[in-house]
């Protein structure tokens, strides 16, 4: 068990104040568009209006003439140096610019470079494209019929179909389905969405041609990836590109890419030889940048009479618009979306992912979801309550009836996973507890009475994050391991590096815990640096909740080398052998002398100035961790909400959240994360949508449509946890970001359908909108 | 995005004096603000330009109209126009069947059944500003026709040039797109 | 960005006179930002929708996105910078990080600013005034429960120090 330090000390546990927020609060944070370098030029992108049409002619005559202007590129232009396609993060590839035609509204066709960014947007007005419109695609379903036009002519297999995906007994599963009592279906559509950071996407390039290095600030969750891509696309020797992601204003997966904008920014960098810079637009960043779900999902299970469930078979579409650009392992097309038993004990299971090309935006990336478990968690949990409904069974006990049990760890999942641990029974009864729940069911039956609307939702979510082993799982061949690397001064003071990058989770603080944790030096002693490749070391980024499971473990393996040779030194200090001394945080002692010790403090110092005859001198450590298997955070989310009959508005009257992230290291920035994750998960459920008219153009493309929850309709959340750790984690920490995401859209949707199952409703897609919700109260003959 | 729209007046004068500019092309693109017909192709089909302001942005569409059938007898007239942005920023396409009826107190009443597709970042802003945009012409247009046929009627020199092209007022047009949200409407 | 059109401009920022002579069309985000090279003002870049960008111009909490830099000229214009420092941090700037009402930072500048506005007219909110006071400023991070437990910290030690903040 983990040994509590004293708040001084400042280890796991404790809820110290960030360290990074000193210059956030100041307005002193360094984020892209910060940067400012001698001579910096700025960039602009043209874009396509249609969502599918060939490129007939490109003039940039009147664009070049306006004063100010210092290129403007094209596809061609970048065909000629091979640039004009990049590969994207899942083995397909993308336009940077287009050649030939475009794929999706919005796409990249020119980007210019002037002076400034008013001049660069004047500049980009004139450039004139004529394009032949081509048919549209945007039905996902229609993507594989005879008659649809192929969008990708770059491919060998002229097909819609970019993948087809199955794992588990499809045999033994259909044998349960035909057999079973009872079975019960639901068709769900995770509409797509957008994380929609409030910083948008950008970077600043230069290359320095005296000294052929090639300095890019990019707002990048990965950096080392990014620089890796760089070099592989651009030809660049690695060693002489750094990557520098500054501090960010949020990701959530929406950074992880590798945009056309960079790769442009670069080449107008190289050719021009002045710094160029490029931001995004708000519209450019919804209509272009790495969206989220889109995932038409059907789901049937097989259950006995009393709701004990037996099999579970899914089907999904998987709408990836014009390129395949998710960020996803390689052996995954579909991410860890065969999670999708979630936390109950099925006996068998069969899932199965096509994935199609539609004229809209590339993408699919991990939104807050660890690679589609959003998805997968929303799926069980809409099926569960759809089966509680069929059987007339109350939603907590059918869950309870079908937990796996916590003898069952690590428990073998029918579609191939191995869950650590967990109690999903004890985070369940100490939500119910929280909210009350027999009291809110006496009371939903009053109201039903009196003709009112009240419904109550749980999720049981099981989550799968911290990518992940080296034997399954790569990006783009890359092994998802990460590191971490620590070097103690003289002072006794210490700096970690890391793979990692935080678009605002803390690491600054978190990190410096771990190391108080294992070696008593007080976190605020810590500096921790992530960001730059030239110093940090190779990590694969932050993203599907992965920092704490994979660089945490790295920097508490760093920490335990760097404790073995402080024993060492501790020993040669004290004249004692290593086994006669006892740690604690802090300090070594000898075993029966207190008093006679040594801190961690002069330890360091004698690291510098009296280490044993023999010993490298230093006190530093690089621990590289490939994790054994991935963590599966859970928890349960119960919501209830109030309809409006006359409105169909949705109030969120409270919402209980019970997370289990295993060990915690700071409970204030985890309550913090939750917060922030249930209120992305409310503005899913309720008032996000990107979606397509049939000519392919987008509905939902600025803040206008596409609505971000203000501190108005946000409730306030309930939060709490329970604690089983990880058995194969240093510390026994599971990563606990994505939870609430993951978890909460079915628990809104499943209080939605509860509040209307007396009337017959079983299920309604997201985004619940008022109007929607008004209209099935219309059918029914509900409304005020 | 596809959107419907119907629209009508009257007018003071008879059906056949209505129906003679109605069935001209060069006629109605005089009345459209910002239309101009550049080249007659053949005796149905005609090229030209249209120039769409909407506060500070200037959209041209560069197109071509063909005149699907035209009934002199019964003075229906139906047309499809196509046209694209010259900057390569969108595109609209428009069918449309215009008729001219006597009303039997005198005068005339002009019924336009059209359906309108629009594709680029107007079609972003969704179908009510469309819509906006599109009535905001068509009042106009409306406008034009009656100076032309007050024009016609008096024998006054009909001008060739089209008319000044003014730039239809964003803010009224939000104005009315944000009271049409107001306004009961039996359909969408 | 010289342009034949420039306007003389005068401002008063965060107390100190500062004169420029800008483009008509320049934003006054982009003239804080670069002009005066006081960074602390973000953008999130889209139809005036976010806040990140709120600064108080004569004391009124205004989206400088949205407002021309000659809009400005002769008013007094305060930003994040001018709130407070390491060494003396404002109350709201103290609320924020013992409350954890900031992860990524991003909309940390504009959500003071804002709350500062706020404080000058109600200086005892209730939750539901701090709601209200700032819906203009969007977060994607905390879900705003810690940004009005912050907003709650620093009335409660306005109030209870002088009454002028």
């Amino acid at each position: 068990m983990l040994t509590k330090t004293s708040p001084e000390i400042g280890g796991m546990g404790h809820p110290i104040k960030r360290k990074e927020d000193l210059r956030f609060i100041q307005g002193k944070g360094n984020y892209i568009d910060d940067v400012q370098l001698p001579g910096m030029v700025y960039g602009h992108m043209v874009r396509s209006p249609y969502a599918h049409a060939r490129i007939t002619a490109i003039r940039t005559e009147e664009a070049k003439k306006l004063p100010g202007v210092l290129a403007v590129i094209t596809g061609e232009d970048l065909a000629k140096a091979n640039l004009a396609w990049m590969p994207t993060l899942f083995h397909d590839k993308q336009m940077v610019l287009a050649t030939g035609k475009v794929l999706f509204q919005s796409q990249e066709v020119a980007f210019v470079v002037a002076e400034d960014r008013y001049t660069a947007a004047d500049a980009a007005e004139l450039v004139e494209v004529d394009y032949e419109e081509l048919p549209v695609l945007v039905d996902p379903h229609k993507a594989q019929d005879t008659d649809a036009p192929i969008l990708r002519d770059d491919r060998e297999e002229k097909s819609n179909l970019i993948f087809h995906w199955e794992v588990g007994d499809r045999a033994a599963t259909e044998q349960q389905m035909k057999s079973a009592p009872v079975t019960a279906l639901v068709k769900a559509f995770f509409p797509r969405c957008h994380p929609a950071p409030l910083e948008t996407c950008g970077c600043v390039i230069d290359f320095n041609s005296a000294t052929g290095k090639l300095t890019a600030w990019i707002t990048s969750q990965a950096p080392h990836a990014h620089r890796t891509v760089f070099a592989l696309v651009a030809g660049l020797p690695e060693q002489n590109i750094r990557v520098i992601s500054p501090d960010i204003g949020g990701g959530f997966g929406n950074k992880v890419p590798v945009y056309p904008g960079y790769v442009c920014a670069a080449v107008a960098a190289l050719t021009i030889g002045r710094p160029v810079k490029w931001i995004e637009t708000r519209s450019e960043n919804l209509q272009s940048t790495g969206f989220a779900r889109d995932y038409h999902m059907e789901a049937e299970l097989a259950a006995d009479k009393d709701g004990r469930v037996s099999a579970l078979r899914v089907k999904t579409l998987a709408d990836h618009g014009a390129f395949n650009a998710a960020a996803q392992p390689t052996k995954f097309p579909a991410g860890l979306f065969s999670v999708c038993t979630g936390s109950y004990d099925f006996s068998q299971a069969f899932c199965e992912v096509d994935g199609v090309y539609t004229n809209k935006a590339p993408g699919g990336i991990a939104y807050r979801c660890s690679f589609r478990v959003t998805e997968a968690a929303y799926l069980i949990e809409r099926a569960m309550d759809v089966l509680a409904q069929e059987l007339k069974l109350d939603p907590a006990e059918l869950r309870r009836r079908n937990f796996i049990p916590p003898e069952k760890f690590p428990y073998p999942s029918p579609l191939g996973w191995s869950y650590d641990s967990g109690n999903y029974q004890g985070a369940l009864d100490l939500a119910l507890e929280k909210i009350g729940y027999n009291e809110l069911r006496k009371e939903q039956a009053e109201r039903r009475e009196r003709g009112e609307l009240m419904g109550i939702g749980i999720s049981s979510f099981t989550e799968i994050v911290g990518a992940g082993p080296s034997h399954t799982f790569d990006i783009l061949g890359l092994k998802m391991f990460d590191s971490a690397e620590l070097r103690v001064h003289p002072t006794g003071k210490a700096i970690m590096r890391m793979g990692t990058k935080s678009q605002g989770q803390g690491h600054e603080t978190t990190y410096a815990q771990i190391v108080a944790q294992e070696l008593g030096i007080p976190a605020n002693d810590v500096a921790i640096e992530e960001g730059d490749t030239d110093t940090a070391p190779y990590g694969l980024g932050t993203y599907a909740s992965r920092s704490t499971p994979t660089s945490g473990a790295a920097a508490a393996l760093a920490a335990r080398k760097v404790r073995e040779k402080a024993r060492k030194i501790a020993a040669h200090l004290l004249e004692v052998s290593e086994e006669d001394l006892e740690w604690e945080p802090g300090k070594f002692s000898v075993k029966g002398a207190p008093g006679k010790s040594k801190t961690i403090q002069e330890i360091a110092f004698a690291a510098y100035t009296n280490f044993p005859q023999g010993m490298e001198p230093g006190l530093e450590a690089v621990h590289y961790y490939d994790p054994p298997n991935l963590t599966f955070p859970f928890g349960t989310y119960i919501a209830v909400v109030d309809i409006d009959k006359g409105t169909g508005e949705v109030k969120v009257r409270r919402f209980v959240a019970i997370d289990d992230c295993g060990n915690i290291i700071n409970p204030m920035i985890v309550e913090g994360q939750v917060h922030g994750g249930l209120t992305e998960g409310m503005a899913i459920a309720f008032m996000q949508e990107i979606s397509y008219d049939e000519s392919g153009n987008v509905q939902g493309g600025t803040f206008m449509d596409y609505l971000v929850p203000t501190a108005v309709e946000t409730p306030s959340w309930e939060t709490g946890n329970t604690c089983t750790p990880s058995p194969h984690h240093p510390f026994g920490a599971k990563g606990v970001g994505e939870s609430p995401n993951v978890g909460s859209p079915a628990a809104f949707v499943n209080a939605v359908v509860d509040a209307l199952s007396h009337l017959g409703v079983k299920h309604i897609d997201m985004p619940l909108s008022p109007w929607k919700i008004w209209q099935i109260l219309k059918e029914k003959g509900v409304t005020q | 995005m596809a959107i419907k729209i119907e629209k009508s007046f009257q007018a003071p004068e008879a059906a056949a004096e209505v129906w003679k500019i109605l069935s001209d092309p060069r006629s109605v693109a005089s009345c459209v603000p910002g239309a101009q017909v550049t080249e007659a192709v053949d005796d149905r089909t005609y090229k030209g330009v249209i120039k769409v302001k909407l506060g500070p942005t200037v959209t041209d569409y560069k197109g071509e109209a063909h005149i699907e059938r035209r009934d002199d007898q019964n003075r229906i007239i139906e047309m499809i126009g196509k046209g694209q942005d010259v900057r390569g920023k969108g595109s609209a396409s428009m069918k449309m069947t215009g008729t001219v009826r006597e009303l039997p107190a005198g005068g005339s009443e002009v019924v336009t059944i059209s359906e309108l597709n629009v594709v680029g970042i107007l079609a972003q802003m969704g179908n009510r500003m469309i819509q906006e945009v599109a009535n905001q012409m068509f009042e106009q247009f409306t406008k034009n026709l009656r100076q032309r046929l007050q024009q016609q009627a008096s024998g006054a020199a009909v001008s060739g040039a089209p008319e000044e092209v003014k730039p239809i007022d964003a803010g009224s047009v939000a104005a009315s797109a944000v009271l049409g949200l107001f306004k009961s409407k039996p359909k969408e | 960005m010289t342009s034949k059109r420039a306007v003389d401009i005068t401002v008063k920022v965060n107390g100190k006179e500062r004169s420029a002579a800008v483009e008509p069309r320049l934003l006054l985000v982009h003239f804080i930002r670069e002009s005066l090279a006081l960074t602390g003002t973000h953008i999130g870049r889209d139809t005036t929708n976010c806040g990140a960008c709120t600064v108080l111009l004569d004391g009124r909490a205004v989206k400088s996105c949205t407002l021309f830099a000659v809009q400005a000229d002769g008013r007094e214009l305060r930003t994040i910078e001018g709130v407070g420092n390491t060494s003396a941090l404002h109350p709201l700037q103290e609320g924020f990080k013992e409350k954890h009402g900031l992860q990524c930072g991003f909309c940390t500048p504009g959500m003071i600013m804002s709350a500062c506005a706020l404080l000058e007219k109600k200086p005892h909110p209730t939750e539901e005034d701090i709601r209200w006071g700032i819906s203009g400023n969007l977060c994607r991070c905390t879900g705003y429960q810690n940004i009005v437990k912050a907003v709650q910290y620093a009335a409660e030690k306005m109030s209870a120090s002088t009454p002028q903040a």
